[in-house]
């Protein structure tokens, strides 16, 4: 029943100050949307280093001995792992075939080398969507106790390298966001108290003659809320949009093909827009505080 | 005891100072009728104000204890204090009007505080603006209103929601002789209809010959006539 004249008298105040309370979402807006381009700069880094990973594949080393027969036999159970996308089976000849080729012109150093001495291989390429890193090491894992297996490759020690390199770039993106997340909150907040202190009379008046305090408060925090909520889904619709323009520049570039870039998951979008709202809830109902105690 | 029961408001032994050097009333005792018309006079910066600010807490006493329609306020918590400001109508020395909103919405909001519909409070608020003469100004805002007809307006918006008990805070400080004749018409009234009614004023003219008891506060002390 008090809702609707709380809403009512929100919007009857936005029509009074709308300048002011543009000025206040306008801030939202541009606290969250710098807070927000790090998230995308964080979640692609992320992606990519995943996703780079799971590229490399597997390459599945059998021991010399392994009878010709059960090859066809592994080729089927390998396919059948879940998770696998392809598999090609890379004979000794056909190893020794690509070393050749690599030493071009110096291949005359495999000269009077058995064609045989390397060891039949099978190569796994892995279902992308499937996949994460972790899945990956444990299924070299498994693989690894098969008895004709000699050795399973993954490029582990890229990998490890890249995530190195990665959770160090993580860690840097995520303590900047964090103090962009402290600024933002500082900013959001102390411009909400302005817009609350220059209606201090108006608040005291109410109080005055006889206005509860949530009675006073309602109308402030609906205002609020729709700041919280306008500034950050403006924010993450310019992230959105820069995101689907550099999507665009990806499919035409070269250089940029198969980075792959991703959206901020829908889950964290649902957080930012509901810390947002939170932040300036809560930084209204305190700016006003001091206000409604007479 | 008796007078507890007749009595809408008490004072006992009720001091006011804000600091060790100013110190505005001590040892304050009194009692106001139900239904009483009281002046409070005194010179300026006695603490007319300030006795009249205690009464709706706008500042609680330094000691003493008060009582409002049997309510000690030092037992009233904050959030019970809008209740006790229902019941009485302030009309402020300095108006206290909101600038931005218009002169209908300024009257109306004692009625929107309490949850009156729309319709009922539109009624209300045209036939008090007629009592003050201010029917055809409803939709200006205060600033484009003279200081006299602010008063006006501060005075429809404590007698809207008729309340009990109305403080007038000089009410008649800005108005001219007619205005003025008016204006203590109104206030005779709302007590005629039953309003317990404190009028603050300097003015000695105002109650010069009239039978009603008349408060006079002198060096932190009050007199009563
Ligand atoms: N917030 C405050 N802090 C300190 N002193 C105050 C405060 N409010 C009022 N006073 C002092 O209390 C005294 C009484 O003030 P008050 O406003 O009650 O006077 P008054 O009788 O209403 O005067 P007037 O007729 O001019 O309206 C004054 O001396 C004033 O300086
Ligand atoms: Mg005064």
């Amino acid at each position: 029943m008090i809702l609707p004249t709380f809403y009512h008298r929100a919007f009857y105040d936005l029509r009074q100050d709308l300048c002011a309370q543009l000025i206040t979402t306008m801030v939202v807006s541009l606290s969250i949307l710098i807070f927000a381009f790090f998230t995308l700069l964080y979640f692609n880094l992320q992606h990519f280093v995943e996703r780079f990973g799971t590229e490399l594949g597997l390459t599945i080393f059998l021991t010399e001995d392994t009878p010709k027969d059960r090859i066809l036999s592994l080729y089927q159970e390998l396919t059948e792992l879940p998770g696998v996308e392809k598999v090609t089976y890379i004979s000794s000849k056909e190893a020794f075939g690509r070393l050749e080729n690599f030493l071009k012109d110096e291949k005359e150093v495999l000269e009077g080398v058995d064609p045989e001495f390397l060891p039949p291989s099978f190569e796994i390429q892995i279902n992308r969507a499937v996949f994460q890193l972790e899945r990956i090491k444990q299924l070299a894992g498994e693989i690894d106790k098969w008895p004709e297996v000699s050795k399973v490759q993954f490029g582990q020690e890229w990998i490890d390298r890249l995530y190195v390199f990665s959770s160090l770039a993580r860690i840097i993106v995520a303590i900047a966001g964090l103090l962009l997340l402290f600024t933002a909150a500082f900013v959001v907040t102390n411009t909400i108290k302005l817009t609350v202190y220059a209606r201090q009379e108006e608040l005291e008046i109410m109080r005055l003659v006889g206005a509860t305090n949530i009675f006073i408060q309602g109308p402030f925090l609906v205002e609020a809320f729709l700041q919280g909520l306008l500034g950050s889904s403006l924010a993450l619709g310019a992230v959105f949009a820069c995101y689907r323009f550099l999507q665009g520049l990806e499919a035409k570039s070269e250089l940029l093909r198969g980075v792959n870039i991703c959206f901020i998951p829908w889950h964290y979008t649902v957080v930012i827009i509901a810390s947002s709202v939170l932040l300036c809830v809560l930084g209204s109902a305190l700016a006003m505080r001091r206000f409604l105690r007479l | 005891m008796i007078s507890l029961e007749s009595s809408i408001i008490r004072f006992k032994d009720v001091s006011k100072k804000y600091s060790q050097d100013n110190i505005v009333f001590s040892g304050i005792d009194l009692e106001i009728e139900k239904g009483e018309f009281v002046f409070l006079t005194g010179p300026s910066g006695i603490g007319k104000s300030t006795m009249l600010r205690i009464l709706f807490c706008a500042e609680r006493p330094t000691s003493g204890e008060i009582w409002v329609d049997g309510v000690a306020l030092s037992s009233l918590s904050n959030s019970q204090v809008p209740y006790l400001r229902r019941k009485i109508g302030v009309i402020f020395q300095d108006f206290k009007l909101l600038s931005n909103h218009t002169v209908f919405d300024n009257v109306a909001l004692s009625l929107e505080v309490i949850g009156l519909g729309k319709k009922q409070a539109e009624k209300r608020v045209m036939q008090v603006l007629e009592g003050v003469g201010l029917t055809g100004k409803a939709s200006r805002y205060p600033l484009q209103l003279s200081g006299g007809e602010q008063q006006r307006v501060a005075i429809a918006r404590a007698v809207v929601n008729r309340p009990p008990i109305i403080l007038a805070d000089e009410p008649t400080g800005n108005l001219d002789l007619q205005r003025t004749e008016e204006a203590m018409m109104l206030m005779e009234e709302l007590n005629a209809r039953g309003a317990t009614i404190i009028f603050a004023t300097h003015d000695e003219r105002l109650f010069e010959d009239t039978h009603r008891r008349v408060l006079r506060l002198l060096n932190g002390k009050i007199e009563i006539q």
